[in-house]
Order: structure tokens, then sequence, then C-alpha cells
């Protein structure tokens, strides 16, 4: 409960306060066709929504949809029934759909992660997913040109505005990581960029297809954002660790949205990029349950801890998480613990250092990540970020 | 239909009739539908889900009001047409299961119509026609393949499929693509869309040309010459050939014509679907509704009226399995609900995946044909 005080503390002085209404004791989650089990983006939306259910003595339904012809049948059903204090949609996907349900339904209080709907019954919760890409981007261009790899790697899904948060401040974190190594060792860093938009979510082959194509060329290891795609892209990096006979160092694997770095024993993930849709999913309710929900766009930054960089307490929440989704054996965490801090000491402290550095720049507001929602902000990031691939 | 008036197609008809028990067709589907809801129920026992409430959960979803109504039928429209196509190259004597691909680039070409203008009605006509067009011409590559070069139509419209799916990928990225919303295309205006008929539902006036088409397709099959020579092409081709019926012609008809199908389908859900009216990056949700067709044929014995029954019971299954997921203390999770939904569906084909067996076996001998050079020899 300690970690969602400082969060409840935020929420409580951000919104206007309002008088609590009368609870009806139900809150419903509606996921995209991703559906369950992916480890990441909608297991997280189940997992922050059911802890705050469980917290604050909610009944929970869950409603997956089977194709996109689903998701506005799917709200209509569960706001026609009045039973519901909140529905959360987990997904930009579903954002066209609540814009209408939230017209045909406006005393229904909806939540939605990813997108922006603009009424006054629905809070929009978006992350700030460049400032931790950033790190990520950083840790990967400082590990390449600290082993002497020639580029670092990315993977990402369907292009969407979202993503294009990832890729700006992953472009701007290789960037400053370049300039770091270069300062600090004196010898001069060009790691380039390898980057693929793969059109898909859910097929896990392409992720291990494109992921064997960077590895290829040199890749010192690549950044997972497209959810599922990422037990593709770790497939692609256990095989190769395996014909090289190695058990840790680069390539590595860069997790996103959950801590993934649990993944495969631990053994190849380096650090992930957390965006953390539970925390958002439970901020939601929690704002319901007090009677501060307000329609509008909630932004989440490493500020308010809904974005960051994995490091070892999420380790071990995460590797929970692991278990009970059966991905993980209960025997294998301290197997699991032990191989990932021994791919960490692959890279000298100096460089982990400067993560943290890069992390209280951005937290100080010393440093400005860039971010894009079009395709022309973009290209604009593209043009000053070329990184060898505009 | 299954008269024994002097016309000269009761025969034929007599056989496309007979049934796996001997009973009435009707009769038969009722008790595979019963078997299926029996399986189904068992299923759910075992995993600890209470059958009684999850079904009442299912049939309040699926028929229970106004509203669950026109939500069932609503799901079940373009499965009447993409159902069409397959039944209508069936009762030819052909394997179509092109119907996904048909439907795609019938959905890309009604996109076009976002890039000009022109009042209501006339607006949304051109679409349909945009749509019905790329279909057909989709569709006549298998048709002329097969035509030409004895390409078994079970393979190249599998190809087909495929070749449709990375297409539409490509133009809903880079061609159709929203310059404001990167992962959809542009939206169809107003004035194309079809016009909702119940106000908080999905049903739109698309229903009206699934069922249409539906009519047409039974007037011609079992009323007019020409669907008597394809039925007649599809039960005997040695037969029909030998009382002077051309079967490249039957066969580039029902090509043809379950090319409209499905490529209306396509229209049906970027033109009639809310909310989007666009195609979505990745296609979701226009995937899977060509296959799903098939499943709707079967269980419709692949007669036009009889998908039209077919359809809203798929509308039905799929609009209460919604409801399933929520309702009740202890509600069926979606991946549950599906496998029940397969049991049920399953148990409903089989009698008409029995009678269909000797076309299938047909294809088969196609396959083989188009795939070892010595059978082709042979042939020669």
């Amino acid at each position: 409960m300690r970690k969602w005080l400082g969060l409840a503390l935020v929420v409580a002085l951000v919104a206007a306060p309002a008088v609590a209404q009368a609870l009806r004791g139900k809150v419903a989650v509606v996921l995209d066709v991703g559906g369950r089990g992916d480890l990441s983006f909608n297991d997280m939306g189940f997992k922050g929504t059911d802890q705050a259910a469980e917290d604050f003595g909610l009944e929970m339904v869950e409603v997956q949809s089977a194709t996109a012809a689903d998701y506005l049948p799917n709200l209509r059903n569960l706001a026609r029934t009045r039973e519901y204090d909140l529905i959360i949609c987990v997904g930009f996907l579903l954002g066209d759909a609540l814009a209408q349900a939230a017209e045909e339904f406006p005393n229904q209080k909806f939540a939605i992660i990813d997108s922006v709907v603009d009424a006054p019954n629905v809070m929009s919760i978006v992350f700030r997913e460049n400032e931790m890409s950033a790190l990520i981007g950083a840790l990967a261009a400082m590990a390449a040109a600290h082993h002497g790899y020639p580029k670092a790697g990315v993977v990402l899904g369907i292009e969407i505005p979202v993503l294009y948060h990832f890729e700006a401040g992953f472009r701007f974190g290789m960037d400053w990581g370049n300039k770091k190594y270069a300062a600090v060792t004196g010898r001069p860093a060009n790691v380039e960029l390898l980057y693929t938009y793969t059109g898909t979510f859910s097929n896990i082959a392409l992720g291990k297809a494109a992921t064997e194509a960077m590895l290829a060329q040199g890749a010192v290891g690549v950044y997972n954002v497209a959810g599922p795609l990422g037990i593709g892209d770790l497939e692609a990096i256990t095989e190769y660790h395996r014909n090289k006979g190695t058990k840790s160092g680069p390539p590595y694997y860069f997790g996103v949205d959950a801590n993934q770095d649990w993944m495969g024993k631990g053994m190849h993930g380096l650090a992930s990029g957390m965006k953390r849709v539970d925390v958002g999913c439970y901020m939601a309710v929690e704002s319901v349950v007090r009677g501060t929900f307000k329609g509008g766009v909630v932004s989440l930054g490493l500020k308010e801890k809904g974005v960051g960089i994995s490091r070892y307490q999420d380790l071990l929440e995460f590797i929970e998480f692991g278990v009970k989704a059966g991905a993980l054996k209960a025997e294998d965490i301290a197997e699991t613990i032990l191989n990932w801090q021994a791919n960490r000491a692959t890279l000298p402290d100096w460089i982990w250092a400067a993560i943290d550095e890069l992390e209280a720049g951005i937290l100080n507001g010393t440093i400005v990540v860039p971010t894009a929602d079009t395709v022309a902000e973009m290209q604009a990031v593209r043009a000053l970020y070329t990184l060898g691939a505009p | 239909m299954t008269g024994t008036g002097a016309r000269p197609g009761d025969r034929l008809l007599r056989g496309v009739h007979r049934t796996l028990t001997g009973l009435h067709p009707a009769v038969e589907s009722v008790l595979a539908a019963i078997l299926g809801l029996l399986v189904g129920a068992v299923l759910m026992y075992i995993w600890g889900y209470d059958p009684w409430r999850a079904y009442w959960a299912l049939l309040k979803g699926a028929f229970g009001g106004d509203y669950e109504i026109a939500s069932s039928i609503a799901r079940g429209v373009p499965l009447i047409l993409t159902g069409l196509t397959f039944s209508i190259c069936l009762r030819a004597g052909m394997f179509n299961i092109g119907a996904e691909g048909q439907m795609y680039v019938g959905a890309a070409a009604s996109i076009c119509v976002a890039y000009f203008s022109l009042p209501h009605p006339w607006h949304l006509v051109v679409g349909i026609l945009f749509a019905a067009a790329a279909g057909v011409l989709w569709s006549l590559g298998p048709a002329l393949l097969k035509l030409t070069r004895g390409v078994s139509e079970v393979i190249s419209t599998i190809m087909f499929n495929w070749i449709s799916r990375f297409l539409v990928f490509y133009l809903v990225a880079y061609v159709l693509v929203d310059p404001r919303q990167a992962q959809r295309t542009v939206r169809i205006p107003l004035s194309a869309r079809f016009p909702i008929l119940v106000p908080g539902t999905d049903l739109s006036a698309a229903v009206y040309l699934a069922v249409g088409f539906a009519l047409f397709v039974y007037v011609l099959l079992w009323h007019t010459a020409v669907g008597y020579e394809v039925r007649a092409a599809g039960l005997n081709p040695t037969a029909a050939r030998y009382g002077g019926i051309s079967i490249k012609r039957t066969m580039v008809l029902s090509f043809a014509l379950g090319g409209v199908a499905a490529g209306l389908a396509g229209a049906a859900t970027t033109m009639g679907l809310p909310p989007t009216y666009a195609i979505i990056s990745g296609l979701p949700e226009l995937m899977n509704l060509g296959f799903d067709g098939m499943a709707v044929a079967m269980v419709g014995r692949n007669h036009p009226i009889g998908i039209l029954f077919a359809a809203l019971f798929f509308g039905g299954l799929n609009a209460g399995g919604r409801v399933m997921q929520f309702y009740g203390a202890n509600p069926v999770p979606l991946e549950m609900v599906r496998v029940v939904m397969g049991a049920i569906v399953l148990a409903m084909a089989i009698p008409e995946l029995a009678r269909v067996l000797p076309a299938v076996a047909g294809a088969a001998r196609g396959l083989v044909r188009t795939l070892s050079p010595k059978a082709r020899k042979e042939a020669a």
C-alpha cells in the first residue's frame, strides 16, 4: 500500500474535491482484442484494477473483446446495466467506441488508458512514454559502445501515435548516451539505431524475425515496443546466446510496459521501460471511490511514477506477477534474481550512474525529452536525432 | 423444397436435401443444436461454471429485448454475405475459401468514397458498387486460374486471401491512411454510411442489403435456368456437360456472385458498423468474418434462406457470448465462451459437413492434381 500513497496524494491535490456519491460497488475492465496473457499491457490493466477492487472492497468484472466489432457493444452492455461505478477501457483502440458510448451514457463514469476522449465523464489516462524510453535508449547506446557493438534496435507494433512517444524518447536517449559515453571515456561513440514497425501487436513470429534481422546487423539488444511480440524478441535473443554459448551480456532484451526482466529466468532482460498501466487503473478506481473523479486528461510520467526504468524492487514485484500468471515457477525465483544480477554486472557502474543522472535531469526539468504525436512531429524528431536511421 | 412435382430439377433437389439421419433438415438442425448445447454445458460444468446461469445470460443477451435482438441481427449481417459466397460456389461444386480476402478488398474499395462527395443515397450506392466490383475482381483470379490452368480453387483462394490481407495492410498503412490518425484509414463520410435502424445499437440498413442479396441468390439459383445450370454442374459436372451446360460459364458465374457477396460484406462492415467507419490497422473488425461465414453456410445447410437463420443464430451466439462474460456471480470468461460456442457450432455443422463430404473429396482430388506433377501428366 505504501507505494500508492504518494500517488494518492498527487491525485488528491490535482483533482478538485467533490461530494462522494453512493457507490454501487462494481467496476469493469474492457480489454481490446489483444486480450489477457500478454504478461504486459493487458495483464497490467487487470492487475491494477484487481488490486484496487480488493483494496476498496469492490467487485470487479473483466470483459474481453473477440473482435473490434465488440468494443462498442461491450461498453453499451455494461453501461446499460447501470451497475458499474467505473468502466475502464484498457487500450488505445477502444477510443472511438468509448467516444460514442460516453455520449450515449452521460451519467456513466469511464476511464481509458492510452487515448484521449474529450467528454466530461471520461478520465483519459496517458503516459509520457518518451521519458522512460529515453532512459532505455541511453542505456542501449552506452551498452553498445561499451561492448563494441555498432547498433541498437527497437521492434515496434502498429504505427500509432502512442508508439511515436517511445521512438522519439529512444532516439533522444541514444543520442544522449552516445554523447555521455564520449564524455566519460574520451572515445567517440556513434551507435546507430535500427527500428521496425511490424504492424502487429499479436504476431509473435514477426517480433522474432525482426529481432533476428537486427542481431545479424550487430544490434546490442532490442527494445520491445509491441506488447506480446517481446516473447518473440526474447526467443531470438535466447537462441543467439545459445548458438554463441554465452549466458549473459549482449545481446540484451529491453522489456516494455511491465517489468519483463524476469522473463526467460532473467538471463537476458537488462532493463524494462515500465509503463505502469496498473498504476493508472488503480488511480482511476481510487478517484471514483474517493469521489474525486473528474473528466479530462491525466498525464503520468517519471514524476508521477507512472513510467520508469526497472530496478531491483520492481523485479521482485513482477516476479510475483509472473509466478501468478504461471509464466515463472516459484522454485526458479532465486536463480532468476542471480541471473539478472549477473547480467546487470556486465555493464560498469558508471553507466548505471549515468542512467540515474539522466533520470534526475528529467525529473528536475533540466533535461526535456522530445515527443511526437503526429507523423510530421515524428519526422522532425527523426531529423534531429538521425542515428543512421532517418 | 422436397416436393414431387413434375419440374425437371426435382430429382436433383431431393438429392441435395438428403440428410444424415433421414429426418427433416430442420428437425436435424434442432437436434444438433441441443447436442451442442449439452456438450457446452458439460464443458462449463467441468470447469466450475453454472451452465444454467450461463445459458440464461446467453439467451437474454441474444434475444432478451429490442436492444439485444437488434445487436444479434447486426452481428449476423456480414456473415450472411460471406456465408453466401461459400454456399454459391459449393452449389456449383467448388470449395471457395476466398470470402475472407474478397471481403478485405471490398472493404478497402468502399473506403475510397471518402475521397469525393455525393448526396446521401448515391454516395452510399457508389460505395456498395465499388465494394462489389472489387470483390468480383478479386474472385476472378482463382476462377481464371482454375479455368485456364486447372489450379485447385482451394489452394488459389487461400493464397489470394494472404495476398489480399497484406495488400490491404499496405493500403491501410500508406494509401488510405488518415494523416491525423495513423492507426486507421480515412473515415467513410456521413453521406455514405448505412443509416442506423435502431438508435443505440449497431443495427444499420446494411441488413436490408444482406437479406435482399440472399433472396436474390435464392431466386436465381432455384427459379431461373441459369441457377439450375449452376446447381446441375455442382451435382454432377459430367452429366451437366453432357446435357449441354457450359461448366466454365457456371464456374465463372458462381465465383463472381460469391465475389459480389464477399465484397458487400466488407462494405456492410466499413459503411454500416459504428463507431469507426474505417479500417483499423491490422483489420481487427474484419478479421475472420469470411471464415465464420463458412461455418454459417454449413449450419444454414448451404441454402440462402437457411443461411439467414444461421446468421441470426451466430449473431445471437456472439451477442449473448459478450453478456455471458459479466452476467451473474461467476461469469464465464471469453475463452470459455468461445469453447462453448465452438462446440455448438461444430455440432450444428456436422450434418451438413457429412453431406458435403463428396464435394470435399472432390476438392481434395483437385488439390492432389494441382500438387502432383505425375497426376497432372496423367490428366493431360
